[in-house]
């Protein structure tokens, strides 16, 4: 038996109008035409629901659209087999492909997502990572200490371990009494100056700490330096401070924000060591598998530092000007490491217990 | 066999199988535009920045402190949380991605996560970022500086192009992929459309040897001629193809000057025909060196070709 289509180029008839000749047409062509007002509707709510989401749908059209989608599917694995007019193949191709993304690959909801990281992503990914975190703060107080030893054998280490813009005419030659003045606010700064500093600030430092996490990639050890750097430099300011004897009063001024801001820091290198172990230490799975898994927390650990940067920067911005008092300052720092510990430790804990025993 | 050649140097596929059971394919995007995404991005970030900077200068509404804190933030804000806010909000496309017509999406095809856009954004400051600060700063640096930033940019310059799906270290941790936006415009069918414009096509008649000749590759090569408006237009191409497939095929009955396009038309029609009846009893003949495949392809293809 042979198809209709096939004797067609024998009889040299004279072309008729369309709606008859359609029986005279290649089968891939009558393929085409009986199908095609499909393939256009299904083309309208796929542009739609690229516009505006799933949601500029109303509920028939989603219905249809899911039908419509199941019939080019089905078009184009025929199409594939029948058709050799490559400007079809490629339309139905194209449409299955922005059909499938719609159906499958539509847009994540966003709401709640916050409250979500908040309550449980954040503090148990924290919990999970307790190697990663040990790491860096390891990083940071071995920092602190090889520099703190250095400076006291010789200072002219300083030099070598703090940029001078950070420095500012705080160096070793500097007398104690300037040196004081740095600590108890002689800067006269007005509110909005302040803000200026604290923005300027927390922009840096998020800056600094997504390189941090981000360097991880590279075996963890470049964020492992970079931390150990950052606990160099503060070594270094402490033993310059401490041998003026202003060290309980350097300890007060940083504590307000820096337990806060250097914990962060650390927070930011364990994101970034979780990287490195997965690539050093992907246990049974593969390099680039591990990889993926530990980004999940690693990327909440990111967060969680980038959060503590910004209140961080606020304090360093307005309260460490503001409060004068080192016993304050020394009981608004370690409160706000409190407030972090009780938080990281205690929230999102019941799920955790039933998914544990489960 | 070196008949594949023309599938080696093509564009590279994912393919995702649906529960529907037919695969759907997505082509990976070129380094190349997705370079000229991230340009975009940055010139357009940066212009944004520019103006407000320039605009709250010149406005003076603003007292100069609380300027500097909304151009700091800005600029802060133009950096990694752009690229996250917007390919969140658009599902995978920034205004440059957008523009260069490309696409993130998750690597086993399903719907792209927050965690996967955030990972994917954040390691854009390693890849990009640093090195891109640092080569401006270059000029201050030592020679270990310089080594140290070669290697490092070397080492994420390398990643992308060592591995087939072009993945950077941001898509790995993150488990993403960038691919070209599909785009969909259904041009009119060949064989309807040389049957309205060019009624002359009727005069010719293929015998089934003639068609024996050319294949799949061969045929589609004739339909993007005869779909591109400009190399219609120009005569002495379609003449001269013209009289290369009369001289192949061993066309006996005469073409007449000014026939050509219609020649063509006819001869598209009628190959087509063959080829896909061809390929409905199960042989699918890719180009014209079906021949030199062996004897096997060609008896098998035999009782269909009486």
């Amino acid at each position: 038996m042979m198809p209709a289509a096939v004797a067609e180029p024998m009889n040299t008839g004279t072309p008729l109008d369309k709606d008859a000749s359609q029986a005279d047409l290649l089968r891939s062509a009558r393929f085409r035409m009986e199908r095609e007002a499909h393939w256009r509707r299904l083309d309208a709510l796929v542009t739609r629901a690229e516009k505006g989401g799933i949601i500029s749908l109303s509920y028939d059209e989603t219905r249809d659209l899911v039908e419509q989608y199941r019939q080019a599917m089905n078009s184009l694995s025929v199409a594939r087999d029948i058709s050799l007019d490559r400007a079809l193949v490629a339309y139905l191709e194209s449409l299955c492909s922005r059909a499938y993304l719609v159906v499958y690959a539509p847009q994540e909801s966003l709401g709640g997502l916050m409250g979500r990281l908040l309550t449980r992503g954040i503090p148990q990914a924290v919990r999970r990572s307790a190697l990663p975190l040990f790491i860096g703060f390891l990083a940071l107080l071995l920092g602190m200490a090889a520099g703190y030893r250095l400076f006291i054998e010789d200072a002219s280490w300083f030099y070598t371990f703090v940029p001078p813009d950070l420095a500012d005419m705080r160096t070793p030659e500097a007398s104690a009494n300037y040196l004081r003045s740095t600590i108890y606010g002689d800067e006269r700064h007005e509110g909005s100056r302040l803000a200026a500093f604290s923005s300027s600030l927390f922009s840096h430092n998020t800056r600094i700490a997504i390189l941090i996490f981000a360097l991880g990639i590279f075996l963890a050890v470049p964020s492992f330096v970079l931390t150990f750097y950052n606990g160099l430099v503060l070594g270094a300011f402490f033993g310059m401070f401490a041998q003026k004897g202003l060290g309980y009063d350097l300890f007060a001024w940083l504590s307000i924000h820096g337990v806060t801001e250097l914990a962060a820091i650390a927070i930011a290198c364990a994101g970034g060591a979780r990287l490195g172990l997965a690539i050093l230490l992907p246990g049974r799975r593969t390099r680039r598998a591990a990889l993926r898994h530990e980004a999940h927390d690693a990327v909440k650990l990111v967060i969680l530092a980038g959060l503590m940067l910004i209140a961080a920067a606020f304090i360093e911005g307005f309260l460490r000007q503001l409060v004068q008092s080192p016993i304050l300052r020394l009981t608004i720092g370690w409160g706000m490491g409190l407030f972090w510990l009780g938080w990281l430790l205690f929230s999102g804990r019941e799920k955790k217990i039933r998914r544990g025993r489960s | 066999m070196t008949k594949k050649r023309t599938r080696k140097s093509g564009p590279r596929i994912e393919q995702f199988v649906p529960p529907e059971g037919v695969p759907v394919n997505f082509t990976i995007a070129t380094l190349g535009s997705r370079l000229g995404a991230q340009l975009l991005d940055l010139i357009i970030t940066y212009l944004i920045v520019f103006i407000c900077a320039a605009g709250l200068f010149y406005g003076g509404m603003l007292p100069v402190e609380a300027e500097t804190v909304l151009i700091v933030l800005l600029a802060f804000l133009f950096r990694i949380p752009y690229y996250i806010i917007s390919e969140l909000v658009w599902n995978g496309r920034t205004l440059g991605k957008r523009i260069a017509g490309i696409r993130v999406i998750n690597i086993n095809g399903r719907r792209l996560t927050p965690h996967q856009v955030t990972a994917r954004n954040l390691m854009k400051e390693v890849e990009f970022f640093t090195p891109l600060t640092m080569v401006f700063a270059a000029a201050a640096m030592s020679n270990w500086g310089i080594a140290l930033l070669l290697a490092w940019v070397l080492a994420i310059t390398i990643v992308p192009l060592a591995n087939r799906r072009r993945q950077r270290l941001g898509d790995m941790v993150a488990g993403t992929l960038v691919v070209n936006n599909p785009r969909s415009v259904l041009l009119p069918d060949l064989v309807v459309a040389s049957a309205a414009s060019v009624p002359e096509a009727e005069m010719f008649d293929f015998l089934p040897e003639h068609l024996d000749i050319y294949g799949t590759y061969e045929l589609q090569t004739l339909e993007e001629v005869l779909r591109d408006p400009a190399r219609r237009a120009v005569t002495a191409e379609i003449e001269s193809i013209a009289r290369a497939i009369v001289r192949k095929i061993g066309y006996t009955d005469p073409v007449k000057s000014g026939q050509e396009l219609a020649f063509l038309s006819a001869f598209y029609k009628a190959q087509r025909e063959h080829l896909e009846k061809l390929r409905l009893f199960g042989t699918r003949r890719e180009d014209k060196f079906h021949h030199a495949e062996g004897a096997n392809a060609d008896t098998a293809a035999d009782p269909v070709k009486s």
